[in-house]
């Protein structure tokens, strides 16, 4: 017996597009994954110090149940919110569970519908998005939330991700090229207190815009994957690829060690760094996204 | 940390459930959607499907151990589990072996050197040779047997690499099959030859050794119903018609080869039992698919005991605090088309009901949706069943194989079926050549003790 679940997806810490990767990855083995929506950027909710947050839903077929499924996104969550063993602190990664077919119960554990479904825009936005049945109960939301989330290209959102051990003045440099090749709608970068914001090209997010934003443009580079092919310890090659990175030829990003031996990971050509999909210095397992490389123009 | 897949893999996740220790599950691309991979604490991939390159890759199922902070490998049955050089990068890595000393699985891995060695021990095993290094030399040792011989792989297992030879026109051609096929399974083309005992009963013995000396036997499994390669599918303990005197030399010769070598761990000692003549056959240095019979019959969980022991703790028990109950039956319910020399049958299972009930126990890692990988061994699921006496356990396995329900891959169900309502099997006087036998008659039910 399968069932149909919808679940939500929030991050607001530390590589946000790679955590989303990861929890997409862990939520894979809990089903199948039959739609997924665009990248969203929320406005932090009451405290407004926070960075701000990614948001996605996807929509999931499972065999599991619905306690079951929660338990196993708890793992997730707890999982991906450490590194192998050692807490860092909040987690990284929320999920919610959203719907779950048309089951309605409300128990300490688990309230279903989720309970602030109807009311936050960075749930019913990308829910609408995959599912048009919650398009009415998205316009009914008050203009205000809704200019709270905006849809966001996916490379903006890596770009808006740098940060971490690179040097300022390596990422501003990332973040020019990046802008130099996109039409980002807005940026902002964010390192401990510092953060720097800049609009490019200014637009208001409407539902014509949102449409038109989630079909992709077909001049669109391909982007690959550059995956782990053993299980060891990755790390991110020094100097840093910064993402946005021009690379020529084929150029040693980083490596995996496995029981004392460096084994390099190689762009596999020529392209244009997007993102490092996977933290400096985590285990990772075989197949395991590393890098993902946009080639071609 | 778990290095298998299938329902062993959730058997040995069982085991550790229950003792409170975490685990990490290893698993293949092909095997993401499995239920040991949602089971365990954490589960990392570590290749493509083929085994070669995922369940049988060292250098990735070690690095797992590693960056998941694991003390511990327990290797299941098949893949690594009597791979000694893989027990001893373990060692060498700091990660216990859950398991015998590598030189011991080494030694047991080699099948002739292990018979040589235990005959010193005092154990009973078939006229055989050492190992060859010609055919003349194969030509001079199955003269001095006496035909007809059995050409077997050192290395082997699962009746590969082995061949019956009837005349010595025969062996130049056998002789070239067994080398070849032992060195593509095994990567060891040795062989040696023995006499072959037409028509034994296959009868083995579980051991459980600890690391201070103390040693105990877990009476035996009759396994003696067996497809064309030596694969059992239906074994029971206590075995039937055993003679008394028969059954505690087994015992004791068991018991004196596990001291002998200095055995630790679970373990399994394969005797060819003709009359009251028992021959051993091999060791098995691991745990073994058909455990359950012998854990219902002696309410022990014997994965528990290997942990344990591994952990450094003595067994606790001496042979006399062991008592056996009652009687245990295990089938094999495999993906495969008996009809059709069981070839094995991958696919999608898109229907399936597990018997339950008094007595029984499905040990499965498969669900209705469940895709068998073509990569691997086909058994779906063991259901294994208990009685206060060998009727009421045959009872009870043919209402719960009645009761299972699988669609959507041809299954041994019915085989087994066939077997416990022949009446062969029913007085309990079957032998190895039982399955050839039955697919050469056609249908079970006119298998009559008369064609014996």
């Amino acid at each position: 017996m399968t069932h149909r679940a919808y679940v939500g997806i929030g991050t607001n810490l530390g590589d946000r597009v790679a955590n989303l990767e990861r929890a997409l990855l862990r939520l894979r083995r809990l089903g199948a994954i039959r739609a997924q929506s665009s990248l969203y950027r929320t406005k932090p909710w009451g405290k407004l110090d926070q960075p701000w947050f990614l948001n996605a839903v996807v929509s999931l077929e499972t065999e599991l149940s619905a306690p079951a499924l929660l338990e196993e996104m708890k793992k997730t969550e707890n999982e991906l919110g450490r590194r192998r063993g050692e807490r860092w602190g909040p987690r990284a990664i929320d999920l919610d569970l959203l719907l779950y077919d048309d089951l309605e119960m409300k128990t300490p554990e688990l309230c279903l519908p989720h309970p602030h479904l109807r009311e936050r825009a960075f749930v019913l936005t990308p829910l609408a998005e995959i599912d048009e049945r919650f398009a009415a109960m998205r316009d009914a939301l008050d203009a205000s939330e809704l200019a709270g989330v905006a849809l966001i290209e996916r490379e903006s959102a890596i770009a808006m991700s740098l940060e971490g051990s690179a040097p300022l003045r390596e990422r501003l440099t990332a973040l020019a090229r990046f802008l130099a090749e996109t039409d980002a709608v807005r940026v902002r970068v964010e390192r401990a207190q510092d953060e720097i914001e800049l609009e490019v090209r200014p637009r208001r997010a409407t539902p014509a815009d949102r449409q038109a934003a989630s079909t992709p443009s077909a001049a669109a580079p391909r982007i690959d994957t550059i995956k782990a092919d053993l299980v060891g310890i990755f790390h991110v090659g020094r100097p840093v690829p910064a993402e946005g990175d021009a690379l020529e030829g084929d150029r040693e990003l980083g490596y995996i060690e496995a029981l004392g031996i460096r084994t390099s990971v190689h762009s596999m050509g020529a392209g244009r760094l997007v993102s490092v999909a996977t933290a400096d210095g985590s285990a990772v397992e075989y197949g395991q996204p590393l890098f993902l490389i946009a080639r071609g123009r | 940390m778990i290095a298998n897949r299938g329902e062993i893999a959730l058997r040995i996740n069982r085991a550790c459930r229950e003792l409170g220790v975490a685990t990490v599950a290893i698993f293949s691309e092909a095997d993401r959607d499995s239920m040991h991979v949602r089971q365990a604490d954490e589960a990392f991939c570590v290749g493509p499907g083929p085994a070669g390159r995922s369940y049988l890759n060292i250098p990735n199922i070690i690095s797992t151990a590693l960056v998941t902070h694991c003390d511990a490998v327990h290797p299941g049955y098949g893949f690594l589990a009597e791979n000694a050089r893989f027990a001893e990068i373990c060692g060498d890595h700091g990660l216990t072996f859950i398991g015998p000393k590598p030189s011991v699985i080494a030694l047991m891995g080699d099948k002739a050197t292990a018979k040589r060695i235990l005959r010193e021990a005092g154990v009973a095993t078939t006229p055989g040779s050492d190992v060859l290094d010609s055919i003349e030399e194969a030509y001079k040792a199955a003269e001095s047997i006496g035909y007809p011989v059995l050409l077997k792989a050192t290395a082997g297992g699962g009746g590969r690499g082995m061949r019956v030879v009837n005349e010595p026109n025969d062996l130049p051609r056998a002789y070239a099959g067994a080398t070849a096929e032992a060195e593509a399974s095994f990567k060891d083309g040795r062989v040696y030859v023995e006499r072959l005992i037409r028509a034994p009963r296959h009868v083995e013995v579980q051991i459980l050794a600890d690391e201070f000396g103390g040693a105990v036997h877990l009476g035996e499994r009759d396994c003696s119903i067996q497809k064309p390669a030596h694969q059992k599918i239906i074994e029971e303990t206590p075995a039937p018609h055993l003679s008394a005197r028969a059954r505690t030399s087994l015992h004791e010769m068991a018991l004196a080869a596990a001291r002998y070598v200095g055995y630790t761990n679970a373990g399994t000692l394969e005797f060819l039992v003709l009359g009251d003549d028992a021959y051993f056959m091999e060791m098995n240095t691991r745990i073994q698919v058909e455990h359950p019979v012998t854990e219902m019959v002696y309410n022990i969980d014997l994965v528990k005991e290997q942990i344990r022991i591994a952990s450094g703790e003595p067994l606790g028990y001496v042979q006399g605090d062991l008592v056996s109950r009652g009687h245990a039956i295990e089938c094999r319910i495999n993906a495969e088309d008996p009809r059709n020399n069981f070839a094995p049958a991958a696919g999608t299972i898109t229907k399936l009901v597990f018997p339950g009930g008094p007595g029984i126990r499905v040990d499965t890692a498969v669900y209705a949706g469940a895709t068998i990988p073509p990569y691997y061994d086909s058994m779906i699921a063991k259901v294994v069943a208990f009685g206060d006496t060998r009727d009421v356990a045959i009872a009870r396995m043919e209402r719960a194989l009645r009761e299972s329900l699988i669609e959507g891959v041809n299954t041994t169900i019915e085989i087994c079926l066939e077997i416990l309502a022949s009446s062969e099997f029913r007085r309990g006087r079957y032998d190895v050549e039982f399955i050839p036998r039955i697919l050469r008659n056609g249908e079970a039910s006119s298998v009559s003790p008369s064609s014996r």
